[in-house]
């Protein structure tokens, strides 16, 4: 009996504390650092012509959403290496605070602190630098969750995720414009278009052939650009005529020997050391089932392509990475 | 003495017969001493507080003591001078103390559903998850995270909770109406339809994820439970519900003790037991709803909990159930902080982890250890 006493208070102060903790976020929910304000007067901005926009800014990232940028971002945080590649290659280099553990590029970028590792955002460390600019990415390679703790903290979130190499240019002058860089911006895609046109020429009026990409083979099915996808366009302007699989990407064993591609090239070995031998490479994927009678096979055309990343990195370097297919899928016109 | 040694026995795991109703009515009107009690619940408030203190603490950004107590202090109370910087308060206040107490809630939730369900059902391998909820949870945050439509906020939670919570209780709401019968609702047939239903479900969940393409990633953390969501908004949705039927479940220890004797018992002694299994059940399944809902589905805590709880304070609800709602708030606090030391894996992980060998040892003790000791 005499145990009743004691619970009834214990759960009323149960009650308390976890009300008394939860109300004052109610009454303001986003209350959190807003680092703007804060930061501007710490770093003036390099002194180029390049610093002629006037902030405040409004950009538009790749879901709609619009930022009002009150002032030249000095500390950028960038979740994705491509996001980087741009920043740098706007030569805003040293403004980044924050990148992710598999950033390579520029090389100086591996002196800059991660803030994602193996592939987890973690927010802690995000707002631990104090960024007056986060640059996400789409697809989930930011995951939607992230994005969300992001934007209800109350930090500058812009999501860059471009799917057609338009896109890509897009996102270079979006970045130019919030880091007050646009005219390095406008600068760095026209360098590209002229390269893309260059390799467009190339390669004009040379025969297509029915390419597979091969991005991960597992268990029979192999992933490959899928339909519609960046890959596929960039496959199409180097010249090939892409073999895409759904929408993931996927096409599987019987489909794969139906199509019967006339050339591989295995992205693949850009990561498996094994691959990139390409007798060794040939050899491997004659062991697969069905895979010894395609054309590609039979004539020694699997490739092994060392450079995946850039291909399927969308930064400023995609251009390196056109320029790759195409010597892979043309090299008689590259000579 | 007698009384430390009795409800061990009684509860023990894998005890095959019931006890007899005698014997289960005397240690429910003895109880355990006040002083055992005392103990035990102190023992659970400072296991709360050093977790939570800790939790402050831990993290991959290095903030001091005093600068964390301060921010609390300071936020709580409005006083105190600012040493910090707006990001270490960010820190602190948004990302850290929400996720402390989203974690205690969420266990203080599947802890008290795991004691009821316990007595509910009289079967030692009963846990909240048992009759649907995690499995309807699951459905609905999967639903949730796989629509097309950009999430939208209700009130600061998202779709995946909402729809979380919805599918939670509406999977139990369905397994009531399909075991009750014109005899009432047997609870084998509970369990039945509980699996029966659970396993549907979670086909349309593996459906799900084969088709979940670049969301694989988000489903997957889902389904492996994780805090790293936690914001207020989120605990200011689940922590009234699990509070509110927490003290319902509290005001029907009467029910829950008589029902340990069995149910003819039960009925014997006055209660309306079909109602009042209806309201248990019910009740129980809002607040592991609640839970799954801001957490995902993190397993042994409803499972493991009560049964420490009751070897350590016999099965008399009215302390029983306080006492696990304390123990499960504590572990899987402390839990989440080895999740978050451990790299950030997912919280549902380590539970497992250190859950699963704790019931291994729980179950070895009661087949060896109460022989040796007679």
């Amino acid at each position: 009996m005499a145990p009743r006493r004691p619970i009834v208070p214990l759960s009323v102060a149960l009650l308390f504390l976890v009300t008394a903790c939860a109300r004052p976020a109610d009454a303001t929910p986003a209350a959190s650092a807003a680092p703007t304000a804060s930061s501007t007067a710490s770093d003036p901005a390099p002194s180029t012509a390049a610093s002629a926009t006037t902030f405040p800014v409004t950009v538009t990232d790749d879901l709609g959403r619009e930022l009002v940028l009150t002032a030249e971002p000095s500390r950028i945080v960038s979740l994705a290496p491509s996001n980087t590649e741009i920043v740098c290659a706007l030569d805003a280099c040293d403004r980044l605070v924050g990148v992710t553990d598999y950033d390579d590029y520029p090389p100086e970028v591996a002196d800059v602190d991660d803030v994602v590792i193996a592939a987890s955002v973690d927010v802690e460390l995000v707002v631990a630098t104090e960024p007056d600019l986060v640059l996400a990415a789409g697809n989930e390679l930011t995951p939607t969750s992230v994005i969300e703790q992001l934007d209800a903290l109350g930090l500058p979130v812009l999501v860059l995720y471009p799917e057609t190499l338009d896109a890509v240019y897009a996102n270079i002058e979006l970045m130019g414009a919030a880091l007050g860089r646009a005219p390095a911006a406008a600068d760095l895609v026209a360098g590209m278009e002229a390269r893309v046109g260059e390799v467009v020429a190339v390669v004009e009026g040379a025969e297509r052939p029915l390419t597979l990409y091969e991005v991960f083979h597992s268990e029979g099915t192999t992933y490959t650009a899928g339909e519609g996808s960046f890959l596929a366009a960039l496959l199409e302007l180097a010249g090939a005529a892409p073999l895409t699989g759904d929408a993931q990407g996927a096409i599987g064993p019987e489909d794969l020997v139906a199509a019967d591609p006339e050339l591989i090239l295995l992205g693949t070995a850009s990561y498996d050391p094994s691959l990139a031998d390409p007798q060794a490479a040939l050899e491997a994927v004659g062991r697969r089932a069905g895979w010894a009678e395609l054309r590609a096979v039979q004539a020694g055309a699997v490739v092994p392509y060392l450079e995946d990343i850039v291909t399927t990195r969308p930064g400023p370097r995609i251009v390196d990475g056109l320029e790759a297919l195409a010597r892979a899928i043309h090299p008689d016109r590259f000579r | 003495m007698g009384s430390r040694r009795l409800p061990a026995r009684s509860t023990r795991i894998g005890s095959a017969e019931p006890m007899s109703a005698t014997t289960a009515a005397r240690r429910v009107a003895f109880g355990p001493s006040l002083g055992r009690s005392a103990v035990v619940i102190g023992i659970g408030v400072g296991m709360l507080l050093a977790v939570a203190v800790a939790s402050m603490l831990a993290g991959t950004s290095r903030i001091g003591v005093g600068d964390a107590v301060g921010i609390v202090v300071h936020r709580v109370t409005g006083f105190g001078p600012v040493t910090w910087s707006p990001a270490a308060e960010t820190i602190v206040w948004e990302l850290r103390l929400p996720r402390v107490v989203a974690g205690m809630v969420v266990g203080a939730g599947l802890a008290t559903a795991g004691a009821v369900f316990q007595a509910l059902l009289r079967n030692p391998l009963a846990d909240p998850y048992l009759i649907g909820p995690a499995a309807g949870a699951s459905l609905g945050a999967v639903i949730a995270l796989l629509l097309p439509v950009a999430t939208v906020g209700l009130l600061g939670i998202g779709l995946v909770q909402v729809l979380a919570f919805a599918g939670g209780l509406l999977a139990v709401i369905v397994v009531l109406a399909i075991a009750r019968g014109h005899a009432g609702t047997p609870v084998v047939t509970l369990l039945l339809a509980g699996y029966a239903i659970s396993s549907l479900l979670s086909a349309g969940v593996a459906l799900l994820i084969f088709n979940s393409g670049e969301r694989l990633g988000a489903v997957i953390s889902w389904l492996l439970g994780s805090l790293a969501g936690a914001s207020w908004p989120r605990v200011g949705f689940a922590a009234p519900l699990i509070v509110i039927t927490f003290s319902l479940l509290l005001l029907r220890w009467r029910s829950l003790n008589a029902l340990l004797l069995g149910e003819s018992q039960a009925a014997h002694v006055g209660i309306d037991v079909e109602r009042e299994k209806r309201i248990l059940v019910g009740l129980a399944a809002l607040s592991t709803s609640a839970g799954v809902a801001i957490s995902g589905t993190i397993g042994f805590v409803g499972l493991v909990v009560p049964h420490l709880v009751r070897l350590a304070i016999g099965p008399d609800h009215r302390l029983l159930l306080p006492a696990s709602m304390l123990f499960g708030a504590g572990l899987l606090g402390l839990a989440d902080l080895g999740a978050r030391l451990a790299g950030g894996i997912p919280v549902g992980v380590v539970t497992a982890l250190i859950g699963a060998p704790f019931f291994l040892w729980l179950l070895r003790r009661s087949v060896v250890g109460t022989r040796s000791s007679r």
